[in-house]
């Protein structure tokens, strides 16, 4: 049994290990794709954990005797069940095996205590397909063993919000089916960030990637607190149709006080400044590119320019995920089985309106 | 439409042009000019300056090509080919400018008329296309062989030669003969002109319908890329520069022939020394092959008579021969891998179609490519062919009769020929004649046709300092002509862009022009305004170049450049073919580059967007 697995060693087929979100960062190196280095400690790990401890059987019961429709009896059931896996003791091979593989994630880095972020990925037995979007925790700028240990016992213990009991419930997911992984994966040091698509959002033009980016951490950009920079790109000929450079105001950085992040103001000679050189947008093209191809099909991706590392080392891939908005409305053809001659005729016919 | 932009260019029947202009009207033929008689369907129209054919003021003689397409273009439309809701493009001279307007479509019945002799028209030529394309090159060298074979005297003979009256007379002699002649040439240039559009409008619409498809499978994908996917490598307008690549590998290769084209000495000082070595001897014999027809290259675009051509002006020939051959000692390539070229447009299409998500599209795609491919090299064939071999041959059988009125103190300069209409040399020749023919001493009246010349020389040069209106009349609801849609690009945003220009002065104050974005990338250099070719001894290094237009007699230039602006061309022009295959950014059919641009400016050319700007003006 393995209590944690590096992303290299993950695939698509890891999922019911690890889950979803670390599962596809192992696919995207697979793919080629540069991300952040670290290592998922797996819903084995979890399941040892409630088991060896003893608590599976309390949570199980404490959640048959929940009343769903009663708020006030789920907060109360949700308090109990995290108190428990928060003050459990976490078996000793587990705590030693993620302590090993935070020291060779500082090994990999070149960095003594390196941050990391911890993040949860919830996956259900039988149903890979199962969304828990935004309910898993997310804790940054971690660093030292045992911040890290706590923090995967705290992703743990978000299985149980309210919210995550709720939507098991609504949704018929057995409680008992649904685990939880958590990654822990160097944090990326961004000097600016954002997100790209392969195909062309607004107009759903399959030959294009559109970057959006702004400076410092992603945030800005995914919450659309600030105009991005935005870039358009021919997949094909690599032109870059359209380029626009925004004020950007405010960007998100790392709390250096916490363990979260804060918007700070851009200054000013740095607000209309491109967050992108050239060969930086090429380069993030052409990862863009292989995620498409390596998935089939169009691909949603976040990623980060590291200032850490030089070019193009510096370019990391912090998530992809399927584009569904357009792949799910153009299903069929469009323009359908036309011969040349067809088409000519149809031409020819055309008048073009000038307004 | 009309009630939201139209009607604010001028009416047709009312423009002035500036009084330095008066008389204007009598070098062109009178049904060129707005009349009464067609007052109110004038008025009606949509008249727009033709920057593309006629970007300076119109030299009487250099009418002709105009008047031959005005009539070949529409009947393809109207009465060939039948493309059904379209009509032909009319014409309007306007001080020394043509206007142009797509004619609205006709009424329905004649619509659905058209559209069943479309269908067994047009279909029979894409699938006969190879086949009629080498029997239009047939008749078509034959009708330049036919031109090249005129004789035109030079100098009329006191007697007539004894052969032509013993053993019998001939019956006509040098009096009727040059009168024959110029006929014969006019008309040979009006019939290769009809041959010029035999397959053109249809590769016109089936770009249009390529460019279509693509746009509905890609919704944002460039005009450079539907452009590339169509080019084709293997076609005639790129010979010349191919032969000169050869020629300058002879003459690395052979003994002595590099040494003396390097040299700073004249194109007959070179060909004499050239002559005194065998090697020498052999290259100029290879040059003589290559120049019928590969060398009938005209200076600029083929449609005006001051251009000249690599055969009148052989140190433009020469000159890119002097630079390949330093190149080549130098080891660089000089040829354009074709191949290469090939290959890489082969593979733009593969990636675009493997973008392409249902079979279905997939399969339409194709159908839509194996079109376009089918024909699309006609337009850039027919090009070296009429504009430029043709066209050379013209001008040079026309300056023969030049020399003739010259000789005959009618005229004083050979190219004052060109001042006169096509309607008007028989005039001069017949007068020419009549007093030949009358004896010795008779008078003839040079005076007043001398006086013509001087009157319309200073015409052209105040209407070359004149910024005529970009449009007239009232803009159309919609078009559907092919040739006004790809060729001159008439869309809302050009019909606004050109009411912009109504009543604006341009030059000093403007720092951005727009144009088409026709290769990708971008590039800041010194500008260099070339507005004909022999000035380009003048461009350097890394310069950005901006001219007119540009043919295949500049190709050697663009190894030298940093990025091309042009005033005219669309994305499947000559410059913005080359800058794409040179990976030079490129921003062509400005319309007003070479007049807003002064050389020295330093400007920037964003092949993405198609924006020229001014960063800082020449001191």
């Amino acid at each position: 049994m393995d209590y944690i697995l590096n992303f290299e060693d993950l695939d698509k087929n890891s999922l019911p290990a690890v889950g979803g979100k670390n599962a596809s960062l192992g696919e995207m190196i697979k793919a080629g794709t540069r991300v952040p280095p670290g290592f998922a400690v797996t819903t084995d790990s979890y399941l040892s954990f409630i088991t060896q401890t003893g608590i599976k059987d309390t949570i199980l019961n404490v959640l048959s005797n929940l009343d769903k429709d009663e708020v006030d009896s789920l907060n109360r059931t949700s308090e109990s069940i995290q108190d428990l896996v928060l003050h459990a003791t976490m078996p000793d091979e587990i705590q030693k095996a993620i302590a090993e593989g935070y020291a060779r994630l500082c090994e990999t880095c070149g960095v003594t205590d390196v941050q990391v972020a911890v993040r949860s990925s919830a996956t259900a037995e039988d149903l890979p397909t199962a969304s828990f979007a935004g309910q898993q925790d997310t804790y940054l700028c971690q660093s030292g063993a045992e911040r890290i240990i706590s923090s995967v016992r705290r992703c743990w213990a978000s299985l149980f919000t309210p919210r995550a009991i709720d939507y098991r419930n609504k949704n018929n997911f057995p409680h008992e089916k649904v685990y939880i992984s958590v990654g822990v994966q160097k944090m990326v040091n961004s000097r600016a960030a954002g997100v790209m698509f392969t195909l062309n959002p607004t107009n759903g033009d399959p030959s294009k990637v559109v970057i959006e980016g702004s400076w410092g951490l992603g945030e800005t950009v995914v919450s659309g607190s600030v105009n991005p920079d935005k870039f358009v790109v021919d997949k094909v000929i690599l032109e870059t149709s359209e380029k626009t450079i925004s004020a950007k105001h405010i960007k998100c950085v790392y709390d250096p006080a916490g363990e979260g992040t804060m918007d700070v103001d851009v200054e000013p000679e740095m607000q209309s400044r491109c967050c992108l050189e050239d060969r930086e947008i090429k380069e993030l093209v052409r990862i863009a590119k292989n995620i498409e191809t390596h998935y089939g099909r169009p691909m949603d991706i976040e990623w980060a320019i590291d200032e850490d590392f030089s070019f193009p080392e510096n370019i990391f891939i912090v998530q992809a995920r399927p584009e569904t908005v357009w792949s799910q409305r153009q299903k069929g053809p469009m323009i359908g089985t036309k011969s040349g001659y067809q088409l000519l005729m149809d031409q020819a016919m055309k008048r073009i309106k000038l307004q | 439409m009309a009630d939201d932009i139209g009607g604010r260019f001028p009416d047709p029947h009312e423009y002035q042009v500036p009084p330095e202009l008066e008389g204007w009207e009598e070098m062109y033929p009178s049904h060129y000019l707005f009349s009464k008689e067609r007052e109110t369907w004038e008025k009606q129209q949509f008249w727009y300056l033709d920057k593309i054919h006629a970007p300076e003021p119109m030299p009487p003689l250099d009418l002709i090509f105009q008047e031959a397409w005005q009539i070949s273009l529409s009947q393809y439309t109207t009465r060939v080919f039948c493309i059904p809701p379209a009509q032909g493009i009319a014409q309007r001279m306007v001080g020394c400018y043509m206007y142009i307007c797509a004619i609205a479509p006709p009424p329905d019945e004649v619509i659905a008329e058209k559209a069943e002799q479309f269908g067994k028209r047009v279909f029979y030529v894409f699938d006969h296309y190879d086949e009629l394309w080498d029997k239009w090159l047939i008749k078509f060298k034959a009708i330049g062989k036919e031109m090249e074979a005129v004789e035109v005297p030079t100098e009329l003979p006191k007697f007539v030669p004894e052969d032509q009256v013993i053993p019998a007379p001939t019956g006509c002699y040098v009096s009727y003969d040059i009168l024959e002649a110029f006929d014969k040439v006019a008309n040979q240039m009006i019939k290769a002109w009809q041959y010029h559009f035999e397959m053109l409008n249809l590769t016109y619409l089936a770009y249009l319908m390529f460019g279509d498809v693509s746009r509905k499978l890609f919704p944002g994908i460039s005009e450079s890329a539907i452009g590339k996917m169509v080019a084709g490598a293997y076609v005639s307008m790129f010979r010349p520069e191919e032969e000169l690549c050869r020629l300058s590998r002879l003459a690395v290769s052979s003994r002595g022939v590099a040494d003396i084209l390097k040299s700073d000495m004249t194109v007959d000082q070179k060909k004499a020394e050239l002559e005194k070595i065998p090697d020498g001897k052999h290259w100029l014999e290879e040059f003589e092959k290559a120049s019928d027809p590969w060398f009938y290259v005209s200076c600029g675009s083929g449609w005006f008579h001051h251009e000249g051509s690599w055969l009148t002006q052989l140190d433009i020939p020469y000159s890119y021969i002097k630079s390949y051959v330093e190149r080549l000692e130098n080891g660089e390539t000089i040829e354009r891998s074709l191949d290469k070229l090939d290959k890489e447009r082969d593979e733009t299409v593969a990636s675009y179609r493997e973008l392409i998500k249902t079979d279905e599209d997939r399969k339409a795609f194709d159908e839509a490519y194996k079109t376009i491919r089918t024909i699309y090299r006609y337009a850039e064939d027919h090009l070296f062919w009429v504009e430029h071999w043709l066209h050379t041959i013209w001008f040079a059988k026309i300056r023969k009769f030049g020399k003739l009125l010259v000789n005959n103190g009618m005229i004083n300069e050979v190219d004052d020929i060109f001042m006169f209409t096509r309607y008007e040399i028989p005039e001069l020749l017949t007068e020419l004649s009549t007093g030949w023919a009358l004896g010795v001493d008779i008078p003839l009246r040079s005076d007043y046709y001398k006086a013509k010349v001087s009157k319309r020389r200073k015409i052209l040069e105040a209407a070359g300092n004149w910024n005529p209106t970009p449009a007239l009349g009232v803009p159309p609801a919609e078009v559907a002509e092919p040739f006004t849609i790809m060729l001159w690009g008439v869309t809302t945003d050009k019909v606004k862009e050109w009411l912009k220009g109504v009543g604006e002065v341009g030059g000093e104050g403007v720092s951005e022009i727009k144009g088409f974005a026709s290769s990708a990338g971008v590039a800041e250099g010194p500008a260099r305004v070339l507005r004909v070719l022999k000035d380009l001894v003048n461009l350097q290094p890394g310069e950005v170049l901006v001219c007119p237009t540009t043919n295949p007699s500049w190709a050697p230039v663009f190894t030298k450049i940093k990025g091309a602006v042009t005033d005219i061309g669309g994305l499947t022009s000559h410059a913005a073919i080359v800058c794409r295959e040179y990976g030079i950014p490129s921003v062509t059919g400005t319309g007003v580059a070479t007049s807003t641009i002064k050389t020295g400016d330093l400007v920037r050319v964003d092949g993405d967007t198609g924006v020229v700007t001014i960063v800082e003006r020449a001191k």
